[in-house]
């Protein structure tokens, strides 16, 4: 009888025990993206190397690759692509549509008001892509003077010759790089200058289409980190993917996803892992 | 008698099935009360279900409701000492934990100087004009040697796991190779004397190397390695801070239940002995109640300790301690621009990066920014312009000092003029005076800024330290203090039932 009330009264401890535990674990985010086993991650359908969507709608490019490996090393089985568009990322990250974004996504201090980011997973530079005619004449961001330069609206890339360099290149309208690419091969501009990888990209493209010799110049002038966009304010989610990128550049993974994408254009790599932003 | 004896021996018929049988003992030796009793319990019609685990006697209800009242009470001096334990723990790690990651914060500040002072001495070159500005670059270069390899074996101590402390050894490796370009590039200079201005273009060369080494494999590892480690704290402190919340709850819902219980308990013993009030067990429940009001009062307090020593302590120390690393190698992106004129264009854009890293503003180039900066002026409250970066979370963060961080927004002001300054001198042709402001007024000025976010980061280890002593201060003598409210509240339990007892002996 006695040893009944016993129990009776161990069951309440243990019970409102258990209670209070409950009420401190739904504290942690349960909501990150660390211990998810599907991941929806958003991506660019037209950069050339980096990220393209196929007729079958498959995608397939750097930041695919990358996005792969994050998930692989984060232990998510399953990954699901999304097109994200600059105008959609941060919407589509804020109302959980996409659990990561990896599309040549620059952290900016702006942006980060909006989004958090894990990464950069590679620093790119701002570089030159001309004719091979003219790679003589081409050395430095200063050698575009008077020069016609590729103008894609929404993109800091031209801008930051003209303004933050001072170098007066003439504009020339293009409505995306892939139109940069047609301009510049049918002569009607002379240069496009934007991140390296997308000119990279861009130089693949032309050579295996068989277009005239193009050249990349070695000249970068800027530092664009590429981070990987997440819900703001998951600190677990992004350290999960910052220990997925530093196993993935320990194994040597990125230097070999370069070479085979962007390897022709002759561009130097970075092939160490890439200083991270921090979490908090 | 043996009538008697026989008949007290049978069990009336329906036996009571829960309780035992009234023994056979001689009716002399009891007394008729419980006699009596228990001969009206033997009379009682046989109980079903739960009702069979109340004991039907007054002395075995009282004895049932003190091991209920001592089995919770046990309890929760259990789960407090856990709480406890947690709060100890938790101030113990971050105490510890604390300092150690922003010692290893530091590797990335030396890794910043030695790179820088390697620029400097090159810049001046080894002539006899200025050997002692050389010689001094080369002794903080030491300095910062010596205190980078002490920082990168403690954050190598501090690695986790497989992955940290292949961070850890790649940094040793990639800090050897570093040395030994650095070690070449000098010894080439020596060999060709230069006035105050680019080196020879092997020594540029050798010097490249050294600092794209630095730039892309030494600090992108030695900054991860300290968020690395940075991390232990943030979970250290998240665990033990809603272990000792949670601990708190427990505390507060098991007390509840004993208090419950010991109300019930007064209430039996009012109808049973027709007392109004049983005074050692309303004692007992009085003495409960502090043990658990004061319990939970502690608690709170050590969670509020511990967030403050993260927050308003930790937190600001590391992140000014990474503006003060990046604003120091903001300061050599300025010397390498005159010494390296081929990579001018990326050490400019790279110094303005940094610059935006420490204060954001938006600007379309370095001269907008540096006008965007100089208008700022002198911040009232942190809130009346809103900016970000480092110097702008700072503003945001509660516990800091206006004067301290309008201290250092003067002196990011003074630097970035400098810089200006410097620059134009360079587009006008004047190299040797921009090389002469640089070594002399421009690096007393940074001197000076550095100094000021040294003197800001230390507002922030007094709180620290004081939230650490108050989180150690809000557990001393819990050791003593639980056990003995234990046995406080046993002592009065047992005046309150043993008379109530010895009725029935």
């Amino acid at each position: 009888m006695r040893g009944l009330r016993y129990g009776a009264a161990a069951l309440a401890v243990a019970a409102s025990a258990a209670l209070a535990a409950a009420c401190g674990i739904a504290g942690a985010s349960e909501s990150s993206v660390a211990h998810k086993t599907k991941l929806v991650i958003g991506v660019n359908k037209d950069q050339p190397g980096l990220g393209t969507q196929q007729p079958d709608g498959s995608y397939q490019g750097f930041d695919i690759e990358i996005a792969r490996q994050i998930a692989r090393f984060m232990h998510a089985h399953d990954v699901e692509f999304k097109t994200i568009t600059s105008a959609t990322r941060e919407t589509m990250l804020r109302n959980g549509s996409v659990d990561l974004v990896v599309g040549s996504y620059s952290i900016t201090p702006e942006r980060k008001t909006q989004v958090s980011f894990a990464g950069p997973y590679y620093v790119a530079h701002q570089s030159i892509l001309v004719r091979a005619a003219d790679g003589g004449r081409v050395k430095t961001v200063h050698d575009l003077a008077g020069r016609k330069v590729c103008q894609v609206p929404g993109s800091v890339s031209f801008p930051r010759v003209t303004k933050e360099r001072g170098v007066p290149a003439v504009a020339v309208s293009a409505s995306g790089y892939k139109d940069c690419l047609d301009a510049l091969t049918t002569g009607r501009l002379d240069a496009v200058s934007t991140d390296d990888l997308i000119l990279a990209g861009l130089y693949a493209q032309n050579q295996r289409g068989g277009g005239p010799a193009l050249r990349l110049v070695n000249a970068p002038f800027s530092d664009e980190p590429y981070g990987v966009g997440i819900k703001q304010g998951d600190v677990d989610g992004c350290e999960a993917v910052n220990k997925a990128i530093t196993q993935m550049y320990q194994q040597g993974i990125p230097a070999k996803l370069l070479q085979a994408q962007f390897g022709s254009s002759g561009l130097d790599f970075t092939s160490t892992v890439p200083q991270f932003e921090g979490c908090e | 008698m043996t009538a008697v004896q026989q008949q007290g021996a049978s069990p009336p018929a329906p036996a009571p099935q829960g309780g035992p049988p009234a023994p056979p003992v001689p009716s002399g030796s009891v007394r008729p009360g419980l006699a009596d009793v228990r001969a009206r319990a033997a009379a009682m019609p046989p109980r079903r279900g739960i009702r069979r685990a109340v004991p039907r006697t007054n002395s075995g209800r009282i004895r049932a409701l003190s091991a209920g009242v001592v089995v919770v009470l046990a309890g929760l001096l259990l789960l407090s000492w856990n709480a406890v334990h947690d709060a100890r723990t938790g101030v113990k790690v971050i105490g510890t934990a604390g300092p150690q990651v922003i010692a290893t914060g530091d590797l990335y500040f030396r890794l910043t100087d030695m790179d820088a002072q390697l620029a400097h001495a090159l810049l001046v070159g080894a002539g006899p004009a200025h050997a002692a500005d050389r010689d001094q670059a080369l002794t903080r270069y030491d300095g910062s040697r010596s205190e980078a390899d002490k920082a990168l074996v403690e954050a190598a101590r501090l690695a986790r796991d497989d992955t940290e402390k292949q961070t850890a050894r790649s940094l040793l490796d990639a800090l050897g190779r570093y040395e030994r370009l650095a070690g070449q590039a000098l010894l080439l200079d020596q060999r060709s004397p230069h006035a105050a201005g680019p080196p020879s273009a092997a020594v540029t060369q050798l010097y490249r190397q050294a600092t794209d080494l630095m730039k892309l494999e030494l600090l992108p590892q030695a900054y991860n390695l300290t968020l690395d480690n940075g991390t232990i704290v943030r979970h250290t402190y998240e665990d033990k801070r809603s272990a000792v919340l949670t601990g708190r709850t427990v505390v507060l819902v098991v007390g509840f239940v004993l208090l419950v219980l010991l109300g019930g308990f007064q209430l039996f013993m009012t109808r049973r002995f027709r007392r109004l009030l049983n005074l050692p067990l309303a004692l007992t429940t009085v003495a409960v109640l502090v043990v658990v009001a004061w319990t939970a009062t502690m608690l709170s307090g050590e969670a509020s300790s511990l967030a403050k020593a993260k927050h308003d302590g930790f937190d600001s120390i590391l992140a000014l301690a990474r503006a003060r690393a990046i604003g120091n190698s903001a300061q050599a992106d300025q010397t390498r621009f005159l010494l390296d004129p081929g990579r001018a264009d990326t050490y400019e854009q790279v110094f303005q990066s940094k610059s935006q890293t420490v204060l954001y503003l938006k600007a379309d180039n370095l001269a907008d920014y540096q006008n965007g900066v100089k208008g700022l002026g002198t911040l009232q409250s942190p809130r009346d312009k809103p900016l970000l970066g480092f110097l702008g979370d700072e503003g945001r963060r509660p516990g800091g000092s206006i004067e301290g961080l309008n201290d250092v927004l003067h002196g990011f002001q003074r630097f970035q003029q400098n810089d200006r300054q410097m620059r134009d001198l360079v587009a006008h042709g004047q190299r040797d005076d921009a090389i002469a402001l640089q070594t002399g007024q421009a690096a007393t000025d940074y001197t000076s800024y550095d100094k000021s976010v040294v003197k800001l980061a230390a507002v922030h280890q007094a709180t620290f330290d004081k939230a650490m002593k108050d989180g150690k201060g809000g557990t001393k003598g819990w050791q003593y203090v639980l056990p003995v409210a234990g046995l406080v509240v046993l002592l009065l339990l047992v005046a309150g039932i043993r008379p109530r007892l010895a009725e029935y002996r």
